[in-house]
């Protein structure tokens, strides 16, 4: 609720900072899946595509984005909090006894409840994922953290049942940015639903399949040819 | 029509004037008939507690044939009932079975203060529609009727809009307590017509503010409104409204 | 008591066509600013004429006060009216012209109109819908975007502007945002959830009300230099009618109480088209659109009692009544002429297979005609509404229909000037009496709603407040306290009584009365027998009813029974009034006065006049008084659809 008036943090404010902030994180998890895709063309050139990413401007575009990041994560997710928590316990403060959902036409879906969960949980996946393959690991053969990382079962199903999570996350969230920047109309929005669908398949199947792959044939001996 | 009356329990929310907080009591109805409307069956149930010296229960209704907007609660779990594009008032008995046990609900939202038993306040939506919801022109300017055309297709997007009955079931059955299709369908409406272009501006905003002011909750894009909504009014005005209000914000 | 007067309608002279125009001229005003403001006008009701007289004195500037029974004033029952609104554009070049508005309506109303009121309403129509379209009011459009017109009953021009099936709510709902801008401005000060119980008169003057919060059941005093009663007609007198359930006759009826005349009670329309009745424990008649005759044909079995199945009725053992008996219009002839000719078969023992009291309205012939798809583009909402209601669907089995008690042209008299005879009491749409004679044509009332409201109230009061020289009164004047004392001490009556019978047994019997003796037929010995039915029945209600709750919370059964004690007067004056007219015209049809053929028969030479009743007291009998119709411009003639 916007008591101060803001244009910018206002119930429609709000709707817009999720759905520009959720289009820069799509836009980077889309980045960052066909980088991620190199693994299967070999270890140097995943390790090359990581250099490469670090080379860029002497290193300072990496940190610029990692600043823009945080706060596109960090306005997502204020936003998104006040909208499905703060907001909404003001707006009902006496719940209904007995609701169902209304079918036919609704969009609602177990997606876009537990979009608010989903986010969570993503986003500590995000900061352990950060951790893990940015700041501990060697910068000078990612591969072989990668594959050390996925040649355990367990970490290997929790990282598979995430990039479910994602995907669940994606299916609401997708079309969602689009209502929320008001980019959709009567005719679109049946066909936007429907990419959100396909889209959140393809990210989960995307971020699926390289665990799988690096579990299986993943080599954590790899060195990278010309010493170290 | 038909002799094949009903048995229908109902366990109706009962509230007192004043009172903080209420319960459900449990009601039967026997010798319903497909063919009643759901309120003819509550006319039934308060003539038997009047006769047995109880209070009726209280609850809004006044045309009975879906056009008004004062009827409203939230049967066996969603607004306005099981029987998509309808008013409460316009749910037949045929929709139950017998036998069945049907909750009973007031519309709830902290914008909607409960008076008693399943009567609400809604005149948030009045003081929302007084920012704005309005083209300002007095009686006596007004050009010929044919001085602007409008096209077909706008004039019949501006209905679609304009077919909203103020009801408030996109609220009561919105997870986050949200007025935004009440809203987005008269910003909407006047977007679509040549009337509504000089104040489009003030109008999304001053609109959305008083929204915000009067405690509704944001929109998370769930849809449960349009679904529940009497005259299916779309969340692509929803989206509209977004726009206006962007353009209306970055106008300045 | 008085003795009989001939009413003066205060008529401004000169030809018909200048009588508007030279009355503007011709009145003093207010001048805007402070005088203004501090002018406080009542208006009591929020559809097309309470609510946009309220909202077009707030413009003027003046300090106007509005009452609505509902939560907000958007639900007036205005909002109900699906057909459309005409008025005389002549945009689609078919000859239409204000004179054949007038002429129509006139007719319409089968000469028991008054010329004057009626084109000044033909000619403000046109402005009504420049208003409406500047206003934001999406009517239906062509192609090429200009305004779409259809047809109606009982015309020969298409001059009907619709916004599909919801014209009604679309023009209230501009009303509404008018209402809404001047209550933002400070202007119009709101008072939903308000009910008016009585009337002050100060000094032979309207000057104030008592109103009822209905919510917490406080009864309120409100002062004012005018009122305005907006408050709609008394078809619930029926019980069963197409209006909404909490519409009622309290407001104008306290007025008549108070030295308000009600004129020409007995006229009432009774829609040939609503859905049939099933049982006793419906609340309302649903009404199917007009619309519905354009296409539909309404037949009956040629043998009585015949009760197989409507598509098991060959061709040749069906009667299309209407199109035999008028076969210049056919299925589209007026409502009353429609109405009655349905009674007259069922009465013939002729009727739908499932009930005594329904006629078929049949899609074949169109369906075969336009395609499923189009009758369906046309009538889909309808029939899905009839097929929810029934159980039938109408593209395989025909419709039934059944007239319905829809609207009533009478109400209180007013003169030109819309004032009733208190001074300062005004009244205006279906409250009062003044622009349908015995029979409204289609999609005039809202066209009488909106020109009362956004022109011609606006323009009288200032008259009157202009011309009138108002002594200051406040609430607390011995007016107002008797009033507020009598209208508690009414209600504390009423809950006092502790009988057995409920507010809604007791309306129903009412209902089935009118509906039996001064329903759609009427003859002497039916309306001697509802005179004293109704009047037992009044004895009854006032030993016997059983109520529950208080009156300091919201309690709907005491709202309700307040207003049946009306009713219980009201239905009563109706009757003596329609015993009072012996001639048949409009919807009042006399069985004792018609011709060989069995229409309506006028007689012209003794009743060319408005009845104008005079309250002497519960159950002592009402006076009449008369206002006598002068045709200068029409000629009289029987109204002719063969």
């Amino acid at each position: 609720m916007a008591e101060n008036g803001s244009v910018a943090w206002s119930s429609v404010g709000k709707k817009v900072i999720t759905g520009i902030t959720g289009f820069a994180l799509m836009g980077f998890i889309i980045a960052h899946l066909i980088g991620n895709l190199t693994l299967f063309i070999g270890p140097a050139q995943f390790n090359g595509y990581a250099h490469f990413l670090e080379s860029i401007l002497y290193g300072w575009f990496v940190i610029a984005f990692e600043v823009v990041m945080v706060f596109v994560f960090l306005f997502h997710m204020i936003a998104a909090i006040t909208v499905a928590w703060t907001d909404r316990r003001q707006a009902r403060t006496e719940g209904y006894r007995y609701a169902k959902n209304a079918g036919g036409k609704s969009r609602k879906t177990l997606s876009s409840t537990t979009m608010i969960y989903t986010g969570i949980l993503i986003i500590f996946f995000v900061i352990g994922h950060i951790y893990l393959f940015k700041i501990n690991p060697s910068h000078e053969n990612l591969y072989a953290t990668v594959s050390a990382a996925f040649s355990g079962i367990g970490f290997t199903i929790f990282t598979l049942v995430v990039m479910v999570l994602l995907g669940f996350h994606l299916r609401h969230g997708f079309w969602s940015a689009f209502q929320s920047l008001g980019w959709t109309n009567d005719k679109y929005l049946p066909l936007l639903t429907k990419l959100a669908l396909v889209f959140a398949v393809i990210m989960a199947i995307g971020f699926f399949v390289i665990p799988v792959y690096m579990y299986f044939s993943g080599d954590s001996s790899f060195t990278m040819p010309g010493g170290h | 029509m038909s002799d094949n009356g009903m048995t229908i329990h109902l366990k109706i929310w009962r509230q007192a004037q004043g009172a903080t907080s209420g319960k459900f009591v449990d009601y039967t109805v026997e010798n319903v008939l497909p063919e009643m409307s759901f309120l003819e069956m509550l006319d039934i149930l308060n003539e038997t507690l009047v006769q047995k010296g109880e209070e009726a229960i209280e609850f809004d209704n006044d045309c009975r044939e879906g056009i008004c907007g004062t009827c409203g609660m939230v049967i066996g779990g969603v607004a306005h009932g099981p029987h998509a594009g309808s008013t409460t008032c316009e749910i037949r008995m045929r929709q139950f079975k017998d036998g069945d046990t049907i909750t009973v609900e007031p519309f709830r939202a902290k914008p909607f203060k409960l008076i008693k038993d399943l009567v609400v306040d809604r005149s948030a939506f009045d003081r929302i529609q007084q920012k704005g919801g309005f083209v300002t022109m007095n009686v006596g300017s007004a050009p010929d009727g044919n001085a602007f055309p409008i096209p077909k297709d706008h004039a019949d997007h501006a209905m679609d809009a304009a077919a909203c009955i103020g009801c408030g079931a996109c609220v009561a059955a919105c997870p986050n307590a949200s007025a935004s299709l009440f809203v987005s369908a008269k910003i909407s409406q006047l977007s679509w017509l040549p009337q509504g272009e000089p104040e489009r501006a003030r109008r999304a905003l001053a609109m959305i503010a008083q929204m915000d002011a009067e405690g509704f909750g944001d929109c998370s894009n769930h849809g449960e409104c349009e679904a529940v909504c009497p005259k299916e009014i779309s969340i692509g005005n929803i989206a509209r409204m977004r726009r206006e209000y962007l353009k209306g914000a970055l106008k300045g | 008591m008085t003795d009989s007067k001939i009413l003066d309608p205060k008529i401004p002279s000169g030809p018909l066509a200048e009588k508007w125009d030279r009355h503007e001229q011709e009145n003093p005003l207010v001048s805007p600013g402070k005088n203004r403001r501090e002018k406080t006008i009542i208006i009591v009701g929020t559809g097309l004429a309470g609510g946009g007289a309220a909202a077009t004195l707030g413009e003027l500037g003046y300090n106007v006060l509005n009452f609505c029974i509902q939560d907000t004033p958007r639900r007036a029952h205005s909002v109900a009216a699906q057909g459309g609104i005409n008025a005389s554009k002549n945009y689609q070049n078919d000859g239409d012209s204000v004179y054949r508005l007038f002429y129509d309506t006139i007719k319409g109303g089968d000469y028991r109109s008054r010329e004057a009121n009626t084109y000044r309403l033909a000619q403000l129509s046109m402005g009504i819908i420049d208003q409406c379209v500047a206003m934001g009011v999406p009517f239906a459009r062509e192609y090429g975007g200009t305004l779409a017109n259809r047809s109606f009953g009982g015309v020969q021009v298409s001059r009907t502007f619709y916004a599909r099936g919801q014209t009604g709510q679309q023009l209230l709902l501009g009303v509404y945002a008018a209402l809404s801008r001047q209550i933002a401005a400070g202007t119009v000060k709101m008072f939903p959830r308000h009910e008016m119980l009585d009337l002050v008169v100060v000094d032979g003057r309207a000057r104030g009300i008592i109103a009822r919060e209905l919510l917490t059941g406080e009864i309120k005093r409100f002062e004012a230099d005018a009122v305005v009663l907006a408050t709609g007609g008394y078809s619930p007198v029926f019980y069963l009618s197409t209006n909404a359930v909490n519409s009622n006759a309290t407001a104008i009826w306290r007025a008549h109480r108070r030295g308000a005349y009600f004129a020409n009670p007995c006229y009432t329309q009774i829609h040939p088209t609503a859905i049939p009745q099933l049982g006793d424990y419906q609340s309302k008649l649903t009404l199917m659109s007009e619309s519905l005759r354009n296409d539909g044909r309404v037949w009956v079995p040629k043998k009585p009692g015949d009760k197989r199945r409507p598509n098991e009725i060959p061709e040749e053992e069906r009667d299309y009544y209407l199109e035999r008996r008028y076969p210049a219009f056919g299925n589209l002839v007026p409502r009353d002429i429609a109405a009655r000719a349905a009674l007259v078969e069922c009465n013939a023992g002729k009727s739908a297979y499932f009930s005594d009291r329904a006629v078929y309205l049949d899609f074949a012939e169109a369906i075969g005609r336009l395609g499923k798809d189009v009758v369906a583009d046309r009538y889909g909402n309808l029939f899905a509404m009839y097929e929810e209601i029934i159980g039938d669907n109408p593209y395989e089995t025909p419709m039934t229909i059944y007239p319905a008690p829809h609207y009533t042209m009478g109400g209180l008299w007013v003169d030109y000037n819309l004032q009733s005879t208190i001074e300062g009491l005004f009244v205006a749409g279906e409250a009062n009496f003044s622009d349908h004679g015995a029979n409204r044509l289609g999609a005039s009332a809202l066209m009488q709603g909106l020109a009362d409201g956004y022109f011609i109230v606006p323009r009288v009061v200032s008259n009157y407040l202009a011309g009138a020289k108002l002594k200051p009164v406040d609430t607390g004047n011995d007016a107002f306290k008797a009033a507020e004392d009598d209208t508690r001490k009414y209600l504390q009556r009423l809950l006092a009584i502790k009988g057995s019978r409920t507010v809604r047994d007791i309306h129903w019997e009412l209902g089935r009365t009118m509906w039996n003796n001064v329903g759609m037929s009427r003859n002497a010995e039916g309306l001697k027998q509802a005179i004293a039915d109704v009047s037992k029945l009044r004895e009854e209600f006032w030993q016997n009813l059983k109520l529950t709750g208080n009156d300091a919370d919201l309690n709907k059964q005491l709202e309700q029974a307040n207003r049946l004690s009306d009713y219980l007067e009201l239905g009563e004056l109706m009757a003596r009034d329609a015993l009072m007219r012996e001639e048949s015209c409009g919807g009042h049809f006399r069985e004792e006065h018609k011709t060989e053929e069995g229409e309506a028969k006028r007689d012209d030479a003794n009743f060319t006049f408005v009845s104008a009743w005079e309250y002497t007291g519960a159950n002592k009998e009402p006076f009449l008084h008369k206002e006598d119709l002068k045709f200068e411009f029409v000629e009289l003639k029987t109204r002719s659809y063969k």
